[in-house]
């Protein structure tokens, strides 16, 4: 018996002993050594957005003496999103974080996992100097209160190798389904031996794809109505009827290839068109020969409207972590980093736009599209863009899309309209569960 | 008669057991069948059948007043792995049912809507009719190949050892190697089978990529990787049937398919009841393939109900809802399960 009673002991207390020291992994800070506070930043992984922030954290060391920012990449992971969540979970987040997506959004705030920044008296002006009301509006959460400062966005359009295009006959970009349809029948095809086709479209049925064909679609077509409104769904109708039926025709006609291609379809010149956002221009200067004609323009929308199509801006926001220790810190942070100089920094380096009304009014930016003409076009499509609506249902109801959008496009299953109907159905009573 | 009652009795003993571990392809288990099978046979040659029981009625009675605080530690490791590992979360899942839960954010009572929501969500049925096809593929397929492999693998044939350790590899390797294996295999342009399909002038299938080919696929597939476990588990039974009963059927004249039908089928009736129920189980537990190989599509065609609620919970963050779809789950393995077993032991009866 005593021995049993003895080992028990031991063993309760060695388990106490290993559950205690996993519990408590101590959250180090840097601090304290020289007195300076340290500000940890989360940046995109891509070494492009990487640098970029290097650059302006150097640039505010090197100025600042009380305040010290390291920059990180988010840790890499199955997607950042999980990777946040996880992180405000167990409160390991960083203070500062550049790449809150609208998806995400409203999770974290749920989550109690960020600062409300409109509680720093000079939110609206530092906001008002950066954008118009209507467009500050669309970053605003629910409950009326901001916690993002809406730092870039990449409008979805179209990108066009305009020589193909030309050689098929075609002289000016298409912008209406019609015109689209019409160029996407001469281009695709066969000759001597090449395979052609039109648009090249990543069609996994996986929510976020659908960010980057429909939605931007969607948005042309209903002139930047968004998918729900006061939790009520509001895209049952003939604008997302005719975004699926145009995709569902592209893909019937052969306009779209399916099968995966070895490399850059685009690049490689086989296929004409791809739906893309700004950054795809450093991406393309880097690796297309010198000789290599290309050109961007708004997604297709229907024949009958007028107009610039609207788009989806995917835009991406700075954050403070609730975690945060020096939150006024932080804030001042996020401002020197959406400053006019480093927004014109953020152009030059990663060509992303900053989300700042009239951009090319500005003075300060009007040497830059001088010389990059292709990402005029970017900007001129900045103004007439819409984000996601802030709910946390955003993922599903992207999912049910995507389902549908594989049962009538890609598998002729059902139709355009009940894909649409089945889809709205569904998502509504997700929506109805509160 | 005796004979196939504790054996029956025996058999359906071991079920909860093998319910709990969940784990159906698990060589303990296996294990665990054999002894008990091989337990059974001592039983019957000692003629005590029940032994084991009487001295443990003996000893309650004898020991019923005294506590003897030894046992309560002995039993403890189990007590505590029931609560902590079963007991709770089972409790947990049901107090989510009527709750909104995404892990980062408080819970949120939400009533009954999780409930309206699975009533009214056409991917549950969907995934409901995807498995019960499966299953139409999958038992009869398995069960058929586990019975001539037993069979053959029965007889005396040259590396026989070698042969059953082969077929039981399938069982043993990760389920998600295998399942990567066959996509390579299923693959479209470049896979063996279309391969093989196209060089005899056949058109290539698109055994992942067709909404009518792909749950068949999975299911044959799914087979390849569990007929191993059931055919050790035939051969266990196989081995059990007194080889007199042939040699009596022989002096008879009977030819070798009434021997199999008229002694075989029926003194493995038990063995086979226990793999309809274990494959049964196991078709309504399919998440490997699909996860790895289709994702579920394409078109919500090999939608299982527990790849749909890793979905729910792990990718929508949805604990509520996913909880609310795993014990609506249970319920329909527990009926299946009943009905199965019910409609076994009427035509057992009837036999009789």
């Amino acid at each position: 018996m005593g021995i049993i009673k003895r080992a028990s002991t031991v063993f309760l207390l060695a388990s106490s002993l290993v559950f205690l020291t996993a519990c408590a992994s101590p959250q180090e800070k840097q601090d304290a050594k020289d007195g300076r506070v340290t500000l940890n930043f989360w940046s995109a992984t891509n070494p492009t957005e990487l640098d970029f922030a290097r650059r302006v954290a150097d640039e505010w060391n090197a100025s600042q003496l009380n305040v010290r920012v390291v920059v990180q990449a988010v840790p890499t992971g199955q997607s950042s999103e999980e990777i946040v969540l996880a992180a405000v979970a167990s409160r390991t987040t960083p203070d500062i974080y550049a790449n809150a997506s609208p998806a995400e959004m409203q999770n974290l705030i749920d989550a109690n996992g960020l600062i409300r920044l409109d509680d720093f008296s000079d939110f609206k002006d530092a906001m008002s100097e950066r954008m118009s009301p209507e467009t500050l509006r669309r970053y605003q959460s629910p409950d009326s209160h901001f916690y993002q400062v809406a730092w870039k966005q990449n409008p979805v359009m179209v990108l066009y190798n305009t020589r193909m295009l030309r050689d098929a006959g075609i002289e000016k970009l298409p912008v209406t389904y019609s015109e689209f349809l019409t160029a996407a029948s001469r281009v695709t095809g066969e000759t001597a031996g090449v395979r052609r086709w039109m648009l090249v479209i990543d069609y996994l049925p996986i929510w976020y794809k659908r960010l980057f064909d429909f939605y931007p679609l969607y948005l042309a077509a209903s002139d930047g109505k968004t998918l729900v409104d006061n939790r009520q769904v509001t895209f049952d109708n003939a604008d997302a009827v005719a975004a699926f039926d145009f995709l569902r025709e592209c893909f019937a006609r052969g306009f779209v290839p399916r099968q995966s291609f070895q490399g850059d379809s685009f690049v490689k010149e086989q296929v004409a068109a791809r739906f893309v956002g700004a950054n795809v221009i450093s991406y393309l200067d880097k690796i297309l020969p010198a000789d290599f004609e290309y050109d961007f323009a708004p997604v297709p929308r229907p024949d009958d409207m007028t107009g610039g199509a609207v788009t989806y801006a995917d835009p991406k926001s700075l954050v403070v972590f609730a975690t945060c220790e020096h939150p006024r810190e932080a804030w001042e942070f996020v401002k020197f980093m959406t400053s006019r100089s480093n927004d014109l920094r953020l152009l030059e380096m990663t060509s992303q736009l900053p989300v700042r009304t009239r951009l090319l009014e500005d003075e300060a930016f009007a040497d830059y599209f001088d010389s990059n003409p292709k990402m005029r076009r970017f900007a001129e499509q900045a103004d007439r863009t819409r984000t996601l609506d802030s709910l946390a249902e955003t993922q599903e109801i992207f999912d049910i899309i995507a389902g549908e959008f594989e049962a009538a496009v890609l598998y002729n299953t059902k139709s355009s309209e009940e894909a649409v109907h089945d889809a709205a159905r569904r998502s509504q009573r997700i929506l109805d569960v509160q | 008669m005796r004979h196939d009652e504790a054996r029956e009795s025996s058999t359906f003993n071991n079920i909860p057991a093998l319910n709990n571990a969940t784990a159906i392809d698990n060589a303990g288990i296996v294990a665990g069948v054999t002894a008990n099978n091989v337990a059974v046979e001592n039983n019957e040659q000692d003629k005590k059948p029940n032994r084991f029981a009487r001295i443990f009625r003996r000893e309650g009675k004898e020991r019923g007043e005294r506590t003897e605080p030894v046992g309560y530690l002995m039993v403890l490791p189990y007590v505590l792995h029931t609560l902590v590992f079963l007991g709770y979360p089972l409790a947990f899942a049901f107090v989510l049912i009527f709750h909104r839960w995404n892990i980062y954010t408080p819970m949120r009572f939400v009533g009954f809507g999780n409930i309206r929501l699975l009533i009214s969500d056409p991917l549950v049925w969907r995934a409901l009719l995807n498995t019960l096809y499966f299953l139409l593929i999958h038992v009869p397929l398995q069960l058929a190949v586990a019975l001539l492999f037993a069979q053959l693998l029965n007889q005396k044939i040259r590396a026989r050892a070698f042969f059953r350790a082969s077929f039981f590899m399938p069982v043993v390797v990760s389920g998600v190697v295998v399942t990567i294996l066959w996509q390579q295999l299923f693959a479209f342009e470049t896979g063996l089978i279309n391969v093989a399909l196209n060089s005899l002038g056949l058109t290539k299938i698109g055994w992942l990529t067709s909404p009518n080919v792909a749950m068949p696929a999975i299911a044959v597939m799914a087979t390849w990787k569990n007929v191993g476990l059931y055919i050790v588990l035939l051969l266990v039974g196989l081995q059990g049937i007194p080889s007199h009963l042939y040699e009596a059927a022989e002096l008879d004249g009977a030819g070798a398919w009434q021997k199999f039908r008229y002694i075989t089928i029926p003194a493995l009736n038990p063995t086979i009841i226990l793999v309809l129920v274990l494959s049964t189980i196991g078709g309504f537990s399919l998440f490997i393939e699909p996860y790895v190989m289709t994702g579920g599509g394409p078109v919500s065609s090999t939608l299982s109900g527990i790849l749909y609620l890793y979905k729910q919970a792990f990718v929508f963050g949805k604990m509520g809802y996913a909880a609310t779809i795993g014990f609506f789950w249970a319920i329909i393995v527990f009926l299946v399960v009943m009905i199965q077993r019910w409609v076994v032991e009427r035509t057992e009866t009837e036999r009789m």
